[in-house]
């Protein structure tokens, strides 16, 4: 799969001046490839089998047997002549291996899949020594600092955000709730657009609701998140990831008051840019909302927000055609 | 370019074998049986199922066969794994010519790749994703041994990586991504668990997956790309809601990101094509209604007359045809 690679026409006689160049680099790929394949099927584990992988897979990390074979040669021959220190210590030279290894391809499963493994076998440490002191503390704190590098690398890198979900589950005394928040808040101030960070702002924080919080809290909170939004929207109000968001804050609408005071602030927001696709689409989406909730005695009141959202699924057929279909179905 | 290359699309699949003196066809192998897959998918649907050598591709197929684990890897000489396992009874399934491979211990090899939480890893190394969910279940269904598993804890499990904007993730609390959607939503219909998902909200997010230039992106805020077109039509397919983007844009996206002298589709306009993106740029185009294509079935991303042959699941919209 090749992606962002720009198509250039190789000649006849520049693709055969290619191959020619490549050919001795090529034999040498396949002889080390098939040196590495006979081995592994023989089952032997040594150093210099275990040298042999580090080799062919620095050319080549895709090779998910390699990196097998390389965890089959760490358990059956290095580590069991190893003492706990000389354990951990190989552990860190092969998480230093992975680190350039994901400099080169960030987007390479399986690098990350031998990191996971390496962290898993790291052997406690020292007895008695404080949590802070330990050895687990040590390599999480510096996956967590790794992650967050390639994170600043590339904002939106999921294989790099799932990652550090998992860091943070593998050691929760690392970060807070409050940290967390505070990491996802510098990300998205940083970029509006970064909905990556959106996205972990909100399981954060429903895992602390799920805690038991107060409702009244959980509206404090709220509260300040759509202030937070609101500056993303006046910002760019045709960026999906604060929009998106938004809706997570408001979810099914149960709190009509939030829900209508939300709808008069976007009401403001589209007074200033009339032709705002996600305005109208939320205001569509929010006024339907409150539509459902609305009481047997407020008919009149229904029959105007039904009207209201109509008016708005006809412009936004015009403003945004390549949606036409989808509004025209919500028609009511 | 404003119509499909076929022809061209046919020469550079059938050429992709012949490369073996390229660097970048070693760099590969561990590809190789999805490519086939992604190759041969292609040809079918072009109507072309004959392109390949029936019976080197069998015997290709045969030669990945991992004896000590019982599953295919994706290479001869590469260990087990579910992804070019999947690849491999795809392409037995289309050749039918299941017959050939032990299916009792790839039945055994991948129900042993649930875990207890429902999840299912790749390999025996245990790395779990959605995807790995829907390659279980699609393989077993294909085997016809769907029973083999714990239905409901895998259900469970998907249901667990959903997310409040209706879309899916690798892993528990993972971030929706297109890809990830379709493997789930297709899993959860193969398991007739379509009523889980909350459907108007998801079809919403994809809908939203097209940019002003026709093509469709994987997340909010990101760039198009040619391969999404499957993510995100299958799961509009499946979901009955391939009206909700604008067809003609995404139609004239995918042709345009031809090479129209070499052949292959690539990701975007001008980037160099591999046979992943010309497959999944063609089966866009098959269910968009695209003229002079033959139909794919979105759920397994199989030609249609090989799953309506095989009695499996049926029930997803293509433009300009009546509803199957």
């Amino acid at each position: 799969m090749s992606h962002g690679v720009k198509r250039t026409r190789e000649a006849a006689d520049v693709l055969a001046a290619r191959r020619e160049k490549e050919r001795s680099k090529l034999q040498a790929y396949l002889e080390l490839t098939d040196d590495v394949v006979a081995r592994k099927r023989a089952a032997v584990f040594t150093q210099e089998c275990f040298d042999l992988t580090t080799k062919l897979l620095g050319l080549n990390p895709e090779l998910s047997s390699v990196w097998n074979y390389r965890r089959l040669i760490l358990l059956n021959a290095l580590f069991p002549n190893l003492s706990p220190e000389g354990t951990f210590s190989l552990l860190q030279s092969e998480l230093n291996f992975t680190t350039g290894a994901l400099k080169q391809y960030p987007k390479t499963y399986w690098i990350w899949n031998h990191r996971r493994w390496c962290l898993a076998k790291v052997p406690p440490g020292p007895e008695g020594a404080p949590v802070e002191k330990s050895w687990k503390r040590q390599v999480w704190a510096r996956e967590l600092f790794i992650v967050e590098r390639m994170l600043d690398a590339d904002a939106r890198n999921f294989h790099a955000w799932n990652y550090r979900r998992y860091v943070l589950a593998s050691d929760p005394g690392l970060r807070s709730p409050e940290d967390e928040l505070a990491y996802t808040k510098k990300k998205i101030e940083a970029s509006f657009s970064n909905f990556s960070a959106w996205h972990q702002r909100s399981k954060v924080y429903s895992a602390l609701w799920e805690e038991g919080v107060s409702e009244d809290e959980v509206r404090q909170v709220k509260d300040a998140e759509f202030e937070l939004v609101q500056q993303a929207l006046y910002t760019d109000p045709g960026d999906q990831s604060a929009w998106l968001y938004h809706r997570w804050l408001i979810g099914n609408g149960d709190d009509t008051a939030v829900l209508k005071r939300e709808i008069a602030n976007i009401e403001e927001l589209l007074a200033i840019e009339p032709d705002s696709k996600w305005c109208l689409e939320s205001l569509v989406h929010y006024k339907r909302l409150l539509a459902a909730r609305s009481q047997p005695d407020e008919a009149a009141q229904l029959s105007d927000l039904k009207k209201e959202c109509n008016t708005m699924l006809s412009k936004l057929q015009t403003i945004d055609p390549k949606r036409k279909a989808r509004y025209q179905e919500l028609v009511l | 370019m404003d119509t499909l290359l076929i022809e061209k699309h046919v020469k550079y699949i059938q050429s992709l074998g012949e490369n073996t003196d390229d660097l970048m066809y070693h760099m590969t192998a561990h590809l190789r049986l999805n490519a086939i897959y992604w190759g041969l998918t292609a040809l079918c649907i072009m109507g072309r199922p004959d392109a390949l050598v029936k019976e080197d591709v069998i015997e290709f197929v045969m030669s990945c066969w991992d004896d000590d684990e019982g599953a295919f890897g994706a290479h001869p000489g590469h260990d087990a794994h579910i992804l070019p396992t999947l690849s491999a009874i795809q392409i037995l399934t289309i050749y039918d010519a299941l017959d050939r491979a032990d299916t009792k211990r790839i039945v055994t090899w991948v129900a042993a790749r649930q875990n207890p939480t429902g999840s299912f890893s790749g390999d025996q190394w245990g790395e779990t994703d959605t995807r790995f969910a829907y390659i279980a279940v699609q393989a077993l269904e294909l085997l016809g041994r769907l029973d083999a598993i714990d239905k409901d804890k895998a259900v469970a499990h998907i249901n667990r990586c959903k997310n409040f904007d209706g879309g899916f993730g690798a892993t528990e609390g993972a971030e929706s991504h297109a890809g990830q959607i379709f493997v789930c939503t297709a899993a959860l219909a193969i398991l007739d668990r379509l009523e889980d998902i909350d459907q108007p909200t998801l079809a919403w997010w994809l809908a939203e997956r097209q940019l002003p230039n026709g093509g469709l992106n994987g997340r909010p805020e990101k760039l198009e790309d040619v391969c999404y077109s499957f993510w995100v039509l299958s799961a509009l397919s499946i979901l009955h809601k391939l009206k909700w983007i604008d067809s003609e844009a995404l139609v004239k996206f995918i042709l345009s990101a031809q090479d129209p002298d070499g052949g292959g589709v690539a990701d975007r306009p001008g980037d160099m094509v591999d046979v992943f993106h010309t497959c999944f740029g063609i089966c866009g185009l098959s269910l968009l209604g695209y003229p002079g294509v033959h139909e794919i079935n979105p759920i397994y991303c199989l030609p249609a007359d090989v799953t309506r042959k095989k009695g499996l699941h049926m029930d997803y919209e293509v433009l300009g045809k009546d509803e199957t």
